[in-house]
C-alpha cells in the first residue's frame, strides 16, 4: 500500500517552509516532489529600486545564517564592475569572517542533525559551543548575525592587536571541542546506526547532479571555490580540501567537522599574517555598464551572483543562486529508497536553507523567451488558475 | 474494627494510595527533567515553586484548562476512551507494589502476572489511541507502537520471571521477602537487570526507543491528535509509568523496601530514586534508533540473554 505523507511546509523537523511529498511504501521513500516557493521574498525585484550601497545591507538578509558568504560575493560582482583594487588587511580581514561565519554554521548544523536524529544532549553541547564563535564575531562586528563587515571597497571595521588575543584563546576552546565530536560521531554506536550508509549520493550523481559544497565534498568531489578560483586570501593561505568518500550523511557530518578544524587553522594563519594598511578604499556611487559574476565559498556551498549594470546608481539586473538550489535534486536523489525514519536526517545533511534559494524566472518553453511579470501579472494570472481550478 | 477501616482508608487514599502515587509521579516528571538537564548542559524547570518542583502540577493544571478537539474524522469512542483507560491502567499496577514493609496493597499469588499483562494492555491502548486519530502521522505513530511491542514484550517478561523462579513465588510481595532474607537479585541475575532496564525503556517510549512518537520524524506520532484534557490524562499516564518501571525493578531485583514500618519507605525513595537516575541517565546518552534496529536488537540480543538468564537459574540453582 503507497501512501502520500507530507513533509512541510510547517513541520517540526523541518525548520525550513519547504514541502516534500512524499510517497511512502511499508515506511520506504518510493518517490518524492519537491515544492518551493513559500517564502519567496521578491529580493532581486528590490534590488532594482535600490542603489548599490544600499544593496550591501539587503544581500546580507538573503540568509540569516551564511549572511556574510552572500555581502561578499555581492561586493566581490561590484568591485570587479567598477575594477577596484581593495587593501591586502581588508582581504584578510573578509577571509576571517568568512571563516567565522563557516564555523558558527557548522557548529549550528551539527546540532540541527543531532535533534533530526533524537541526540538532544549533542543538539544542546553543540549550541553551547557555537556561542564561543557567535560571541566573538559579536565583539569583532557588533552584531550576533548581519555582521555589516564587507561593503565595496574593503571591510567596515578593523581587528586591532587586543581581540586577536582574546580570540586565540576562543579558538583553541573551538579546537578542542572540534576534536571531542570528532570522537563522538566516529564512535558512538547510535550516531553510525543513523548515518552511516544514509541517503547515499555516489559521485557520479553528485557530478551530474552539480553538488556543491559539503554535499560534494562527501562524494568524494574536491570542489571548493576557495581553492579552485581564490577569492579574498585564500590564495596566499594554504589549507586542504576536506574530502569523504562515504557518500553518506556520516561523510557529509566528517566534512564539516573536519572543516572546522580547517577553518580555526585559516583563521590562526590569517591572523599572523594580517599585513599592516588601511581596511578600504572609496567607492563611486555610479557603476559604469557591464556584467560581472563572483563566485564565493559559503558555508553550504557555492553562492553565484550575478550582476548587470547600466551606468546608473542602481543595477539593472541582480541574480544570486544560493547553494540550497543547486543540491536540491541531490537531495531528492538522495531520498530515494529511504526509510521514512531517516528522512529529516537526510534533509537535514544538505543543510538546506529555503529563503536563500526562492528566486522565480519565467521561462516560455516553446520560444525559451524570458517573460518579466510585475505584480499585476502574478495577481492575474493567481485568479485565473484558482478560478480554474475551483471553478469559481 | 472501625480503627482498621480508616486505617485501611488512609492506606488507600493517602499514604501510600492515591495521594503519595500522584505525588510521587508528578515529582518523578520533576527529577526526571532536572537529571536530564543537568546532563545536557541546560538548567530545566526553574520558576514554578523552588526550583521549579511544582513545575510538572503547574503543566498538568494548565493542560487540563486548554481547549478539547476531537478530529471530525476521529473513531469518536475509543478516541475519548482511550486517555482515561491508559490512566487508569497506568495506576492500578501500582497498588501490587510493596512500598511500606514487605506487604503491598493488593497482594495475591500471581499479580506478577496481571502487572505483565496490564503492561501489554497499555501499549494495545497506545495503538488503538493512534489508530482512532485516523490521522497520517498518528497511524504510522501506532503502526510503530505495535510493532515495539513485538520487540520489547518477550525479553521484558522472561526478565520479570526470573526473580519469581529464583523465589519460587508469583507474587511480588513475596518475591520482596525473599529477598530481604536472602540476596538481592541484582547480585544473582545482573543479566536479567540489564534486559529489564532496556525493555522498559523501549516500553516507556523513552530515548532511545522513542520511535513511535518520534518529534522530528512524525511529529509527536500516536499522540498529535490528543489536546487539553487527553493530553494531561496521557501526560500523567506516562509518568505512572515511569513510577511503575522504576518501582518494578526496586521490587523484582533490589529488595524493595526493608526494616520497620517508619524507615522501610526511606529505603523505598532511596532505592527508587536510583532507578530513576539511571533510566534518566540512558535517556540523555543516545540518539533515537530506528524501529528496524529495535526489532533486530531485540531479537537478537535481549531475547536470547532472558532465555540465558533463566537457563543460568534453573541449572545453576541461583
Amino acid at each position: 500500500m503507497t501512501f502520500e505523507i507530507p513533509f512541510g511546509p510547517q513541520h517540526p523537523a523541518l525548520e525550513e517552509p519547504i514541502n516534500f511529498m512524499f510517497e511512502i511504501e511499508e515506511e520506504r521513500v518510493v518517490n518524492v516532489k519537491p515544492r518551493l516557493g513559500y517564502v519567496h521574498r521578491g529580493i532581486e525585484k528590490i534590488a532594482e529600486n535600490r542603489n548599490y550601497q544600499q544593496l550591501v545591507y539587503l544581500s546580507e538578509r538573503i540568509c540569516g545564517i551564511c549572511s556574510f558568504a552572500h555581502a561578499l560575493c555581492y561586493s566581490q560582482v561590484v568591485e570587479e564592475l567598477l575594477d577596484l583594487k581593495i587593501p591586502e588587511r581588508a582581504k584578510f580581514i573578509r577571509t576571517i569572517v568568512a571563516e567565522m561565519e563557516r564555523i558558527q554554521n557548522h557548529y549550528l548544523w551539527l546540532g540541527l542533525t543531532a535533534k533530526e536524529m533524537g541526540f538532544e544532549t549533542l543538539f544542546m553541547y553543540a549550541w553551547r559551543d557555537r556561542e564561543t564563535i557567535i560571541e566573538m564575531l559579536d565583539m569583532i562586528s557588533g552584531k550576533r548575525v548581519n555582521y555589516g563587515m564587507s561593503t565595496i571597497g574593503g571591510v567596515r571595521r578593523d581587528i586591532p592587536e587586543p581581540m586577536i588575543k582574546r580570540m586565540e584563546e576562543s579558538l583553541n576552546h573551538l579546537e578542542a571541542r572540534a576534536e571531542y565530536y570528532t570522537k563522538v560521531c566516529t564512535k558512538d554506536p547510535s550516531i553510525l546506526k543513523r548515518t552511516v550508509g544514509i541517503g547515499i549520493l555516489r559521485p557520479r550523481e553528485a557530478r551530474a547532479l552539480c553538488a556543491v559544497g559539503p554535499t560534494a565534498r562527501a562524494s568524494g568531489i574536491p570542489r571548493d571555490v576557495r581553492a579552485d578560483e581564490p577569492y579574498a586570501a585564500y590564495g596566499e593561505i594554504p589549507f586542504k580540501v576536506v574530502t569523504y568518500r562515504g557518500c553518506d550523511v556520516a561523510s557529509r557530518m566528517y566534512v564539516r567537522i573536519d572543516e572546522i578544524k580547517e577553518s580555526i587553522k585559516i583563521i590562526r594563519y590569517a591572523l599572523k599574517n594580517m599585513p599592516e594598511g588601511p581596511i578600504r578604499v572609496k567607492a563611486p556611487m555610479r557603476v559604469p555598464e557591464g556584467e560581472a559574476i563572483s563566485r564565493v565559498e559559503a558555508p553550504r556551498g557555492e553562492n553565484l551572483h550575478f550582476l548587470k549594470s547600466n551606468g546608473t546608481d542602481k543595477p539593472e539586473r541582480w541574480k544570486i543562486r544560493a547553494p540550497t538550489l543547486a543540491n536540491l535534486l541531490s537531495l531528492c536523489r538522495m531520498l530515494m529508497g529511504v526509510n521514512l525514519a531517516d528522512i529529516p536526517v537526510v534533509i537535514a545533511g544538505i543543510d538546506p536553507c529555503i529563503a536563500c534559494a526562492e528566486r522565480i524566472a519565467l521561462i516560455d518553453a516553446k520560444t525559451k523567451k524570458l517573460k518579466v511579470w510585475e505584480g499585476k501579472d502574478l495577481w492575474r494570472y493567481a485568479n485565473e488558475w484558482y478560478r480554474k481550478r475551483y471553478g469559481l | 474494627m472501625v480503627s482498621e477501616e480508616i486505617w485501611a482508608l488512609i492506606q488507600i487514599f493517602l499514604f501510600p494510595g492515591f495521594f503519595f502515587l500522584f505525588f510521587l509521579a508528578f515529582f518523578t516528571e520533576w527529577v526526571d527533567r532536572k537529571i536530564v538537564a543537568k546532563f545536557q548542559n541546560r538548567y530545566g524547570p526553574l520558576h514554578v515553586g523552588p526550583k521549579g518542583v511544582l513545575q510538572p502540577i503547574a503543566d498538568f493544571i494548565k493542560l487540563l484548562s486548554k481547549e478539547d478537539i476531537t478530529p471530525r474524522m476521529a473513531d469518536k469512542v475509543p478516541f475519548n476512551l482511550m486517555p482515561v483507560l491508559l490512566l487508569s491502567l497506568a495506576i492500578t499496577p501500582l497498588f501490587c507494589i510493596p512500598i511500606v514493609g514487605s506487604n503491598a496493597l493488593v497482594s495475591f499469588e500471581g499479580d506478577l502476572i496481571v502487572i505483565m499483562f496490564i503492561m501489554s494492555l497499555i501499549a494495545v491502548l497506545v495503538f488503538i489511541g493512534g489508530w482512532a486519530s485516523t490521522n497520517r502521522f498518528s497511524t504510522i505513530g501506532s503502526i510503530r507502537a505495535g510493532l515495539q511491542l513485538f520487540a520489547y514484550e518477550i525479553p521484558m517478561n522472561l526478565a520479570m520471571i526470573g526473580p519469581a523462579i529464583a523465589a519460587g513465588s508469583l507474587s511480588i510481595s513475596k518475591i520482596v521477602d525473599w529477598q530481604i532474607h536472602g540476596f538481592w537479585n541484582l547480585f544473582i541475575q545482573p543479566v536479567g537487570f540489564a534486559v529489564l532496564t532496556i525493555s522498559l525503556m523501549a516500553h516507556l517510549q523513552r530515548v532511545p526507543f522513542d520511535i513511535p512518537e518520534a518529534e522530528s520524524e512524525i511529529v509527536s506520532g500516536w499522540i498529535v491528535e490528543f489536546s487539553g484534557k487527553k493530553l494531561a490524562l496521557i501526560r500523567l499516564a506516562k509518568d505512572f509509568e515511569f513510577v511503575l518501571a522504576s518501582a518494578l525493578i526496586v521490587s523484582l531485583f533490589l529488595g524493595g523496601p526493608y526494616g520497620p514500618w517508619y524507615i522501610s519507605p526511606i529505603i523505598y525513595l532511596a532505592k527508587f530514586f536510583i532507578c530513576v537516575f539511571i533510566l534518566s541517565n540512558l535517556r540523555a546518552a543516545f540518539a533515537r534508533y530506528r524501529i528496524d534496529h529495535l526489532l533486530a536488537g531485540a531479537w537478537k540480543y535481549l531475547t536470547p540473554l532472558a532465555l540465558l538468564q533463566i537457563f543460568l537459574i534453573k541449572v545453576l540453582g541461583v
